[in-house]
């Protein structure tokens, strides 16, 4: 009679104990948190911050690893093909999760990884050298026409950011212009202000204290409206010329993770972004937070996704 | 500007910002110090607990660990012969020549005291002219860059060992290896037999910790006894004197020149400079044939070129925002952490701030000498621990290292190939430093190479049109020439000996 007394209650606390397991305990050990990019770059700063407070919204550390390597795609690769608990998650950009994996041959798929949250975004902010021939969009564009592959302007990487806001720009306009990948944006960045090259695009905390300074003339901004911190820059809308594109920063699983994990770690990245010490710190490196819970996440991927395949269907790469 | 100054003081001049200094720097001399932990990696590290520091404490703390590794990485290159990193690499040809002679604590000694003096150079180099070296360094475009690259692998071909065939075969495997992983331009996979492991390419620390430090202690095990009798020599060994350091100050003041003017490029960085300064040394020196065969004037000039480039690679970085190294990168995001912004209107924005980093610039110099001064009469006694408790360490040290920098298996594949093939090259005396700098330089090489014909529709001419690159060519020519006629001097005079 104990005996099955002991089993009774036993199996009670089993079905409690499970369907806890189900529904709370996960994390139940800390969670890797995926740079792809090496240490010092805006991604690896904005990953610091994160896993620094994340641990009261998560229950458990949050542990921040930098895998960088092959332009952010060893870590994407090698997450991809890891487990699907939600245990390892990728810190994401558009080049690595919407646009490479579409048009390079890739050890991971488009669809390997699911949304969680998005972080934040910026745009880009097209810039001209202090001495370039041209001052706003209109003027870069009739130079451009008079002088096909003259004007050359500094890019990041093939498919980078920089890259794509370039190619945006030269389909929407009809335009030809040299870019010269210089492997990242400080080496991008430097060649334009030294002159060597006569533009760039890049985000507005890269480039704004330059604009401010007078040392790069601004051209607009890839955004839907005008950036806070720079209120006197143009979207390329304003300017004539329909460009939205976006650097989002944001947290993927790999495919297959379970609904209410994702759910759970999206919700916790909701509350981790109202954090005060998050906000003070995130502040402080002149950025801001643009959060999308998973479902708004993954509506905006699909749409950059098929924008992006559309984008290389027309200009052949 | 003294208003600037005596605020800068006013801020770091507290005993939590000398504390936090000094803790840095003793921190990073450890980490320099053992193989495979590098600056960049302390740094990276560590500055997430700064984050919620005060900017007068957590600042002061990173730059305590940069200098304190980047001087570290000369203690076991010239104590073990197992450079910490790359930059250390030249200093350990001569310093542990030097050592092996039974004068490590003079050649550890000059190692400092060039490093600080250098280092001291610099800042104020970057303290009066910041601004105007910076815009200087902003007109080197992708030719100068590709004439830079090739005279660095020139040098280190010419001058780590005793044959440049030998030197060359050395540059040529590495940049062999460099070719591996994504090409720099177009992203296409090269030699990467679809394994997402190679796709990032070799990685350089794992390779570099392989090729430096295992393949000494293969060589180690090999020979059973210690290179170094250490015991004996220990008790009446003389330290650098001031015959040495003013024997060496035109190399030092040549090196810390080299150094500056590499730091404030971006993108280049210490591994460079230490072997341009140099190959330029040995060419200056009135002894050329004590160099690789313990040279004071050697150590000088490989530790001044390195040292100054850490303050130099602060120009780029304060002025607009560009860090000039990785490590410059990672405290660049630190700072960014402290809400000091780097970039063109930091100088206006955060003028006591700035002010008071220069002189914690100064300050952590002074303390490294004094610290060092100490330091050094204790770590030359590693050398008294026995080999078959010290080289086992540093093995759990090398594959420690290795995995950390990636957290990758692959890469301790890499550090035990690396050790087995430095292991060879040792045995066959083709130098080892050539390879893993071209590791390091081949891809720079490549993409500034190919960005400069993009420029000139591919034609050669930029290269010669361009005043600075033109001029760097001019260089490249003037030194490769000077070798040769020495080798054709040598050559006749052994001819001449022989009849």
């Amino acid at each position: 009679m104990r005996i099955i007394k002991g089993l009774a209650l036993g199996a009670i606390l089993g079905t409690l104990g499970a369907s806890a397991t189900l529904a709370e305990e996960f994390p139940e050990k800390p969670i890797r948190f995926v740079t792809p990019y090496p240490p010092g770059g805006s991604h690896s700063l904005h990953a610091g911050i994160i896993t620094t407070v994340a641990e009261a919204y998560f229950g458990q550390p949050m542990i921040s690893v930098i895998r960088a390597g092959g332009g952010g795609v060893v870590a994407a690769a090698e997450l991809a093909q890891g487990d699907a608990d939600g245990y390892s998650v990728l810190f994401g950009d558009p080049t690595i999760n919407s646009l490479r994996p579409q048009v390079e041959d890739l050890p991971y798929d488009i669809d390997a990884f699911v949304p969680v949250a998005r972080i934040n975004y910026s745009p880009a902010v097209f810039v001209a050298a202090a001495d370039a021939p041209f001052d706003d969009l209109d003027g870069m564009i009739a130079y451009a026409k008079e002088n096909p592959d003259k004007l050359i302007y500094s890019s990041d990487n093939k498919n980078g950011f920089t890259y794509v806001a370039f190619e945006m720009l030269k389909l929407k306009t009809g335009t030809q212009m040299k870019g010269i990948e210089f492997g990242g944006g400080g080496p991008a960045i430097a060649q334009v202000l030294g002159g060597n090259t006569m533009a760039y695009a890049g985000a507005p905390s890269v480039v704004g204290d330059h604009i401010e300074a007078g040392t790069l003339k601004a051209i607009c901004a890839t955004d839907l409206e005008r950036w806070e911190k720079l209120p006197d820059v143009p979207t390329c809308q304003e300017a004539g010329v329909d460009i939205v594109w976006h650097f989002w920063r944001g947290v993927l699983a790999r495919a297959g993770t379970p609904e209410d994990r994702v759910q759970m770690m999206s919700d916790a990245f909701g509350k981790l972004v109202e954090d005060e010490g998050f906000l003070r710190l995130i502040n402080t490196i002149n950025s801001r937070v643009g959060y999308l819970d998973a479902e708004a996440f993954g509506e905006l991927l699909a749409r950059e996704q098929k924008d992006l395949k559309e984008l290389y269907d027309a200009i052949g790469g | 500007m003294l208003d600037l100054i005596a605020q800068g003081l006013a801020l770091v001049m507290t005993p939590l910002s000398i504390g936090a200094a000094v803790l840095g720097l003793a921190a990073g001399i450890v980490v320099g110090a053992l193989p495979g932990l590098t600056a960049t990696m302390a740094v990276a590290v560590l500055s997430p607990f700064t984050f919620f520091l005060d900017a007068t404490i957590g600042i002061p703390f990173l730059l305590g660990i940069y200098k304190g590794a980047i001087y570290g990485g000369s203690i076991p290159a010239i104590v073990i012969n197992t450079p910490g990193t790359a930059a250390a690499a030249a200093t350990a040809l001569d310093g542990h020549e030097l050592a092996r002679k039974g004068q490590g604590r003079r050649a550890l000694e000059m190692s400092l005291y060039a490093s600080v003096i250098a280092d001291m150079l610099a800042t104020m180099v970057l303290i009066f002219v910041a601004a105007p070296l910076a815009t200087v360094a902003l007109k080197f475009s992708s030719p100068e860059f590709t004439m830079l690259f090739l005279f660095s692998l020139t040098m280190v071909s010419a001058v780590s060992g005793d044959s440049l065939t030998k030197g060359l075969i050395s540059t040529a495997l590495g940049i062999g290896l460099a070719i591996i992983g994504l090409e720099p331009m177009t992203g296409q996979m090269r030699y990467t037999f679809g394994m997402p492991d190679l796709m990032g390419g070799i990685s350089l620390i794992p390779l570099l910790i392989g090729m430096f430090a295992l393949s000494e202690i293969l060589l180690q095990a090999e020979r059973g006894a210690p290179a170094i009798d250490a015991v004996g020599q220990q008790r009446n060994e003389r330290g650098a004197s001031w015959l040495d350091v003013k024997g060496s100050m035109r190399t030092i003041l040549r090196s810390s020149g080299v150094g500056v003017v590499l730091g404030a490029l971006p993108g280049l960085g210490a591994e460079i400079s230490c072997w341009i300064s140099y190959g330029l040394a040995r060419r200056g020196s009135k002894k050329p044939e004590e160099f690789g065969k313990g040279s004071i004037e050697g150590v000088a000039a490989a530790e001044a070129g390195n040292n100054a480039v850490c303050p130099a690679a602060l120009i780029p970085m304060l002025v607009f925002g560009i860090p000039g190294d990785t490590i410059t990168a990672v405290l660049l995001g630190a700072f960014m952490a402290q809400g000091l912004l780097p970039g063109p209107l930091l100088f206006t924005k955060s003028g006591d701030i700035v002010y008071g980093l220069f002189v914690l610039l100064i300050l952590t110099n002074i303390l490294l000498l004094i610290f060092g001064y100490f330091a050094i009469r204790h770590l030359r006694k590693i050398t008294l621990v026995p080999s078959g408790i010290l080289y086992p360490l540093v093995t759990v040290m090398c594959f420690a290292g290795a995995y950390a920098v990636n957290s990758s298996i692959f890469d301790l594949v890499i550090m035990v190939c690396g050790g087995f093939a430095g292991y060879l090259m040792r045995k066959t005396d083709v130098p080892i430093p050539p390879l893993v700098i071209a590791v390091l330089l081949a891809p720079g090489l490549e993409s500034a190479l190919r960005q400069s014909l993009v420029f000139s529709d591919n034609s050669l001419s930029i290269f010669v049109s361009r005043p600075i690159s033109g001029a760097i060519v001019l260089l490249l020519v003037t030194v490769l020439s000077w070798m040769a006629f020495q080798t054709l001097r040598k050559r006749a005079r052994a001819r001449t000996a022989e009849e």
